[in-house]
């Protein structure tokens, strides 16, 4: 009994100095953005200098753990607010294991069902954890505190009527995939999951021109971007979600030509893992 | 134990193997079955599949599905579709599987009502930790593989320590250990070693049914019994007597890789170990390590063909810290259901272990260290086993 107090009270004093610890690493007061490192598919971390939590997309595995794992202190169990782009399995599988580990505290997406059998468990299961669920659309805006607003550009709800009539996503044209963008004062980043050139179009006139980071849609898809879009958005700097060797081709080099010359630096899950980008709503910087 | 004893249970052993062997069917690929069973133990998943084994007429099939139906550990399932064989397997991809909920027997009823407690006992790990200290964490106390991200247990095989998180023979005995303990506190010796039976029993359906564990807890059962009933332990005994009953219960155990090295490294344990004590340099759950990798090594080339170099001393760096984290973790699950916050307060007291148990697997699992041997001959394996026979012989004698 005696040895037991004794162990307890040395790896109470242990606890206690990595709970100062991280509580300074991880609450800097800055906002951080996580592109995470989960292979061929798309999960997005987003942590508020208030220490609010945003999840976008799961990624194709439970990876995604060990990202959240990696970013957030080991306290820190739930998201208050977790995104799905759209509902493909590159982007919503690891969702699972994330309901499994943290408590989510609401569940956002486009209105667009997918009939596998994959979508219709996880839907279940956010139903089973009474999790609210909310579709959005264009110019929808979550407004959160410490002067951050992360906006809903698109798709807007006659694209999604016009392009899935059905209201069920298909595998190619008729892909729409949320798309929103997040202001941090001089800062700001667009997140496109896999949306293709005509969705981004739409979506430019809901965005401020000269923005700080971009996120390439769909993994690097020639059919994701365009030169003009790029010389509207105007990005600092260009963040791929990409898996090693993937079967697609991804990203193509059409894109990374395109970012070449147009002097964008890039940044690849699949070159340098996690990719973090810290910003204190005045200038940003990578870290890796 | 008694010779002719010895010869009569082997006599009836073989009689079991001939006529299992010889009843045994043959599946033709693309041959239509349908059949139902009761999953033993917990699926496995990878990317969007999910693989388990199911007994089919005292045949293993291993079924693939998709990751997105429903199955546990005590589902109770009808699987039909074809069959199709994989050099000695038998395999079946994406059959139809149906869960059956109604008409279950006491047994079945009884692991299902067990499962969902132990997801229920598991689930405070997962909620309050982060990954992968909570999986690490479920392996240990659990022998919970199935949430260990796959860089994570990468790195645990590559630094050669990837047995601590398969419940095994140390888990039993911690737990018969820490249950009788306590309750020698509070009630005589002998009510105290029933718990621990029951403990034993317990934790092994909570664990989930493999062979090692089995095993561990059979010997754990008998050791502890033993006692009860005044006699002096014979591990040995034990341990051919455990393996006994496991084969003539289910002879393809014989074929199983986890019961190969389960019975192997307690033999190694329990022969080789005190020969290595006799000069007591190192400690003594390094030479336990030592003592299980002379007595398994060569099936585990034969098998996997790799060995980490490393192992030795990643094992002598992390292993202390096992038995502190199952007692902190496994009080913490059990008083987790009671009042959470004191069960969450104790699992995280386990967090500084687990930080220091990951640093060091990472570590040596970046840098290597496996030796890899494309084919290893069995000829080498069995002249290997005779070679430790003579020299345990010879030390015997000298003693």
């Amino acid at each position: 009994m005696k040895k037991f107090f004794l162990t307890a009270t040395v790896l109470l004093f242990l606890l206690g100095c990595i709970l100062v610890y991280q509580n300074i690493a991880y609450n800097d007061k800055k906002l951080h953005i996580i592109i995470c490192d989960v292979g061929q598919g798309d999960a997005i971390l987003i942590r508020t200098p208030q220490g609010s939590d945003i999840l976008i997309d799961g990624g194709p595995d439970d990876s995604v753990l060990n990202c959240l794992g990696k970013h957030l202190p080991f306290w820190d169990k739930d998201l208050e607010l977790v995104m799905l782009s759209h509902p493909h399995a590159d982007h919503f599988t690891g969702l699972f294991s994330v309901l499994r580990n943290y408590e989510i505290r609401s569940f956002v997406s486009e209105d667009l069902i997918n009939k596998t059998a994959g979508f219709n468990a996880l839907i279940d299961r956010i139903k089973t954890q009474k999790i609210p669920i909310r579709f959005v659309f264009a110019e929808d805006r979550f407004i959160l505190k410490g002067n951050i607003v992360l906006k809903i550009v698109g798709p807007t709800q006659e694209f999604v009527h016009q392009t899935s009539p059905g209201g069920a996503i298909g595998e190619s044209n008729e892909l729409g995939s949320l798309e929103s963008f997040l202001v941090y004062e001089n800062f700001s980043m667009l997140f496109t999951g896999d949306s293709q050139v005509l969705e981004l179009q739409e979506a430019l006139e809901f965005i401020d021109a000269n923005i700080s980071v971009f996120q390439v849609p769909h993994h690097g898809s020639k059919f994701g971007l365009t030169s003009e879009i790029l010389d509207i958005l105007n990005p600092k700097m260009a963040v791929i979600s990409v898996g090693k060797n993937n079967k697609y081709g991804h990203p193509t080099t059409f894109i990374l030509d395109l970012l070449k010359s147009k002097n964008i630096k890039i940044f690849r899950t699949d070159e340098v893992g996690d990719i973090e980008i810290v910003s204190d709503g005045k200038s940003f910087f990578v870290r890796n | 134990m008694n010779f002719r004893m010895f010869l009569v249970l082997f006599v009836i052993l073989g009689f079991r193997f001939y006529f299992f062997y010889s009843n045994q069917p043959n599946f033709a690929s693309g041959q239509e079955i349908s059949f139902e069973t009761t999953i033993l133990s917990q699926p496995q998943i990878i990317g969007s599949q999910q693989s388990f084994t199911a007994n089919y007429e005292a045949r293993k099939i291993k079924i693939i599905t998709s990751r997105f139906l429903e199955i546990n550990y005590g589902s109770y399932l009808r699987i039909s579709g074809k069959i199709s064989n994989q050099s000695d397997r038998v395999l079946m991809y994406f059959p139809k599987v149906e869960s059956i909920n109604g008409s279950l027997n006491f047994f079945q009823l009884g692991l299902q009502k067990m499962v969902k407690f132990a997801q229920k006992l598991t689930s405070l790990f997962s909620e309050t930790l982060p990954s992968p200290s909570s999986s690490l964490l479920l392996g240990i106390i659990f022998g919970i593989k199935e949430q260990m991200p796959k860089d994570f247990s990468d790195n645990l095989k590559a630094s050669g320590v990837f047995h601590v998180i398969a419940a095994s023979g140390m888990n039993v005995a911690l737990v018969g250990g820490f249950i009788s303990t306590f309750f020698t506190f509070f009630f005589k010796r002998q009510i105290a070693i029933f718990f621990s039976i029951l403990g034993i029993i317990f934790y092994a359906i909570l664990a989930g049914l493999e062979p090692s564990i089995i095993r561990a807890s059979i010997m754990g059962v008998l050791v502890f019994s033993a006692q009860i009933l005044g006699r002096q332990t014979l591990a040995v005994n034990c341990l051919f007597l455990a393996g006994f009953g496991m084969l003539l219960a289910d002879p393809s155990l014989i074929s199983d890789i986890g019961f190969q090295l389960s019975f192997l490294s307690t033999l190694g344990i329990l022969y080789v170990k005190p020969i290595l004590e006799k000069k007591p340099i190192i400690s003594s759950e390094i030479l336990t390590t030592i003592a299980a990798q002379i007595a398994t090594l060569p099936v585990l080339l034969v098998n996997f063909g790799t060995y980490s170099l490393f192992s030795i001393l990643v094992n002598g760096l992390v292993l202390w810290t096992v038995p502190i984290l199952m007692m902190f973790g496994g009080a913490g699950a059990i008083l987790g259901l009671i009042f959470m916050p004191l069960g969450q307060l104790l699992v995280y007291l386990c967090y500084p272990l687990l930080l220091y148990f990951e640093a060091v697997v990472n570590f040596f699992g970046k840098i290597g260290g496996i030796i890899s041997i494309k084919t290893f001959p069995w000829q080498f394996a069995a002249g290997y086993y005779c070679l430790l026979v003579c020299v345990l012989l010879i030390f015997k004698k000298e003693k």
